[in-house]
């Protein structure tokens, strides 16, 4: 291929050529013919050594795995395996368009010698949730003078899997470690009275009570007899259902109800894992993309975080077809906490909540607005916002029958909007671990 | 690869030296230096003339509306005089003295055009050469210091473009210049000289360039990260400050040097996170910096070669290979054009070799310089051609992420998932579906009821 300073050339060769014709003037043919001939003459041998077969790149990055908001660095090999030398190569190591480049560049260019390898690193900022490809890498091989050129693309592409933010847990421990955890972030143990080793208080004795409980010291300083109590920790199991419909994907990309779900869904995991409470996750839409039993094992947070990052919002929310699925495989009382826009027709729902309160189990719906997340009423014309309370109002209505029908099962709605969405999950938890609820 | 550079500056600054010497001594005789100073004022001249002419016309055909067809004669002189002569000194052509009848000036009109127009033209060429001959300088300057391919290509255009314009002209030196069909005298008649010194010349600078551009993007490289890495540095010490409560000053580096080097802080300034108050305000940016930082800090310390590596360091090529190949490319580069040329412009080894017939053999179009055409054509197509089928063969795709097959496997399995579980939820719900029918036949159950009350409301 020949460059565009090439071409360059070849327009002042003709030109010069045909000046030459024009005034039968033998110096400017010849200087014509000098630059055509200097511009081919080196085009097959160039096309010889250009020979990308000779060229190896390989990318490797620190980890593969990454939450989003990190930093990630990523060094690029390019090996001449071949014999022959470049004269001039640049590498271009294309990344996501979302994600940013924070140190170094992911360009190189430079000359390389046989059997030699140039490295270069740069740094990357992981943006959003999600799978990921590293790469094409893009190399233009030039001659030295510019004049011909060749590119090709090597389609080694690394895979990174971007968990969602961690951002908010880290947010909680940061105002945890500051002692401003406020009317957010209060840790409730669910305690009950009897067995279990902490100590409690003490009681009058009763009969029946074992001798051995009896505390001679305080029966002693009180005058009458009284029994040392101690109280057992139990902890409650929770499944958070994840819609992921089309729906939920509604709005701007790091405002969707999806994605604030999600943030709900990783800060709710981690707590309860922090509470030694059982947390399991379940992504679905019109199937049951995943499903993470609830857990202790080490790894958990990360096969969920997994689960969740794979989330995408397509399809419609078969409610049934998911609590059908996560019921069979869960045996202990469940608190199911669903994360759902309740933009389908309610009938499922209902279906689906009569299953879950049918096994026993409990459940509550923490139900993000759609109209608060989508696009924000101030930027609405006249016409448009008229629209826009209009549709709200109808969603609104349609929403409190909703909560209606479900209140009648036990089951509560709270509606959320972008601010008050991880307050709320942290709240609910907090009020099922006062309340026992679904206590294993 | 500075040395390198430098040595190959000289040596194009020698070329170029040689190259505008050459041309400036084909042209001896035709260089008159009072030629741009002639050209310039017949020029000022030609136009003096015609604007007063208009003027003239002008301000007559509007006087004579109120003066019943007066002319202004002496009025327009004494404005003439007092206003245009004086302060911009712009005397008609032929008038001498300030001008006291403004007839006299349209007496000649027609033959002071023709003459200050072939005036010009005299003198055009010769102060065209020395245009073009202060542009070639120009442009050279210019090729030194920014190591621009465009800069040495007008360098070169700028002075053949003086023999061009003399090629109008049908000077006399060119009447000796023909194709040599003997390779020695080829090679070393003056109009070869002189090609080959431009030829040389645009192939050292070439080169100049490439020396430059080949070793430049690691040094840059280089110094962005300098630059990233002191305004990050910068910027996190900036959030101290602010996190302790002291004030921050901005200096006008930090904005230019620091905080424009890279997008990443650039884009946490534009959220007005470094270096203001309200800075803190935005935790999430904040953060973003800071974890940079301890990032490219444990990078840093943890790795020794990571910041050759951001760098890229080892890439810079070695001189000694530079050197080699630049002398190896040009000399065979420049032996092949020379060959090749001679071949194509000396039509008798061909002719020789094909045995053309006597009609064309001893037809006047050989001794023509068109006869380069016949065999320029095909050879320069040859080349091109021959590169298009080395290329085409060895073409290969580098396919060094999952082979086409591993990785259709793979999609073809994930879709097969989907599909299952799709199947199974649609299965699953005909079945509810069934069941739900068949509850109804047996009676109403209490939620559906419930449902039923709720939704009647």
């Amino acid at each position: 291929m020949i460059t565009e300073r090439g071409f360059v050339v070849v327009f002042a060769g003709v030109l010069l050529l045909t000046s030459g014709f024009a005034f039968s003037n033998y110096y400017l043919t010849v200087l014509g013919v000098y630059l055509i001939v200097g511009l081919v003459v080196t085009l097959p041998l160039f096309a010889t050594t250009a020979n990308i077969s000779g060229i190896e790149v390989d990318r490797n990055v620190d980890k593969v795995k990454v939450f989003s908001g990190d930093f990630l660095r990523i060094r690029v090999t390019i090996r001449n395996k071949s014999r022959r030398h470049f004269d001039f190569i640049e590498v271009w190591d294309r990344y996501p368009e979302t994600w940013i480049l924070a140190i170094g560049e992911n360009f190189m260019a430079s000359r390389i010698e046989p059997g030699s390898s140039i490295t270069f690193s740069y740094i990357l900022q992981a943006k959003n949730r999600g799978r990921y490809y590293l790469g094409p890498t893009e190399v233009v091989m030039r001659d030295r003078l510019g004049l011909h050129y060749y590119t090709r693309t090597l389609e080694a592409e690394t895979e990174i899997l971007v968990y969602p933010t961690w951002k908010d847990v880290r947010r909680m421990e940061s105002l945890g470690k500051q002692r401003q955890l406020g009317l957010m972030f209060g840790a409730h143990r669910t305690r009950v009275v009897g067995m279990g080793t902490d100590f409690a208080g003490f009681r009058a004795y009763t009969p029946g009570d074992a001798f051995r409980k009896i505390d001679w010291k305080t029966s002693a300083k009180r005058g009458n007899l009284m029994v040392k109590q101690y109280e057992m920790e139990k902890n409650v199991q929770i499944v958070c259902m994840i819609d992921t419909s089309g729906s939920m994907g509604n709005g701007y990309p790091d405002n969707t109800k999806l994605e604030y779900a999600i943030r709900a869904a990783v800060l709710l995991t981690y707590m309860g894992l922090e509470r030694k409470d059982l947390i399991g996750t379940c992504v679905f839409s019109d199937i049951v993309h995943s499903y993470i039993r609830p857990s202790l094992k080490p790894n958990h947070m990360y096969d969920v975080l997994e689960a969740l990052a794979m989330a995408e919002p397509t399809g419609w929310s078969d409610y049934e077809n998911a609590v059908s699925h996560v019921i069979e495989k869960t045996r202990k009382r469940t608190l199911f906490i669903f994360l759902t826009d309740l933009e389908e027709s309610p009938a499922p729902l209902l279906n689906a909540m009569k299953t879950v309160v049918a096994n026993g189990h409990r459940a509550q719906v923490i139900s993000p607005f759609g109209p608060w997340f989508e696009a924000p009423v101030g930027q609405f014309g006249p016409v448009e916002k008229v629209l826009a309370e209009a549709v709200s109002e109808e969603l609104w209505e349609r929403r409190k029958k909703i909560a209606r029908a479900l209140a009648r099962f036990g089951i509560e709605v709270v509606n959320v909007g972008p601010e008050d969405f991880l307050p709320t999950i942290i709240r609910q938890y907090n009020l099922a671990k006062q309340r026992g609820v679904a206590l294993f | 690869m500075k040395a390198v550079t430098w040595v190959l500056r000289v040596l194009s600054f020698v070329m170029f030296l040689i190259m505008a010497y050459t041309v400036y001594s084909f042209l001896s005789g035709y260089w008159d230096w009072d030629a741009p100073y002639i050209f310039i004022v017949t020029v000022f001249r030609l136009l003096s003339f015609v604007v007063f002419f208009v003027a003239v016309l002008i301000v007559n055909g509007l006087a004579a509306i109120f003066t019943g067809g007066q002319s202004l004669n002496s009025l327009l002189s004494g404005l003439y005089n007092t206003l245009i002569l004086r302060m911009w000194y712009l005397q008609p052509y032929a008038i001498s003295n300030p001008v006291t009848d403004v007839n006299e000036v349209f007496i000649s009109f027609v033959g002071n055009v023709i003459s200050m127009a072939f005036q010009v033209y005299e003198s055009a060429f010769t102060f065209l050469y020395f245009l073009f001959a202060a542009l070639g300088i120009a442009f050279f300057l210019q090729s030194l210091v920014r190591m621009e391919h465009k800069y040495v290509g007008g360098a070169f255009l700028s002075i053949q473009a003086i023999l061009i314009v003399a090629a109008f002209r049908e000077l006399s030196f060119y009447e000796n210049l023909v194709f040599e069909t003997d390779f020695i005298l080829f090679v070393t008649s003056p109009l070869q000289i002189l090609v080959l010194v431009s030829f040389a010349y645009l192939e050292i600078s070439y080169q100049m360039i490439y020396s430059d551009s080949v070793g430049k993007p690691v040094e840059e490289r280089e110094d962005t990260l300098k630059k990233q890495l002191l305004a990050l540095r910068t910027a996190t010490r900036k959030q101290d400050a602010i996190e302790r409560g002291e004030a921050v000053s901005h200096s006008a580096m930090s904005r230019t040097t620091g905080a424009t080097a890279f997008s990443f802080l650039r884009e946490a300034i534009e959220r007005k996170v470094v270096g203001s108050k309200s800075a803190l305000e935005n935790l999430d940016a904040v953060s973003d910096v800071r974890r940079l930082q301890i990032f490219v800090d444990e990078l840093l310390d943890g790795d020794p070669n990571a910041k050759n590596e951001l760098t890229a360091r080892a890439a810079a090529p070695s001189k000694g290979y530079v050197v080699l190949s630049t002398v190896m490319g040009s000399a065979i580069r420049f032996l092949a054009v020379i060959a090749l040329s001679f071949l194509l412009m000396s039509p008798n080894i061909f002719v020789q070799l094909l045995s053309l017939p006597p009609g064309i053999e001893n037809s006047v179009e050989l001794l023509q310089p068109e006869i380069v055409l016949l065999f320029l054509v095909p050879t320069t197509l040859t080349f091109v051609f021959l590169a298009m089928i080395i290329s085409w063969i060895t073409k290969r795709e580098e396919a060094i992420r999952l082979s086409g097959e591993e990785e259709k496997t793979l999609k073809e399995k994930s879709e097969g998932e989907i599909k299952r579980k799709r199947e199974e939820a649609a299965k699953a719900r005909r079945a509810r579906e069934k069941a739900r029918k068949k509850g109804r036949e047996d009676g109403e159950d209490e939620w559906d009821r419930a449902l039923e009350e709720t939704y009647k409301r």
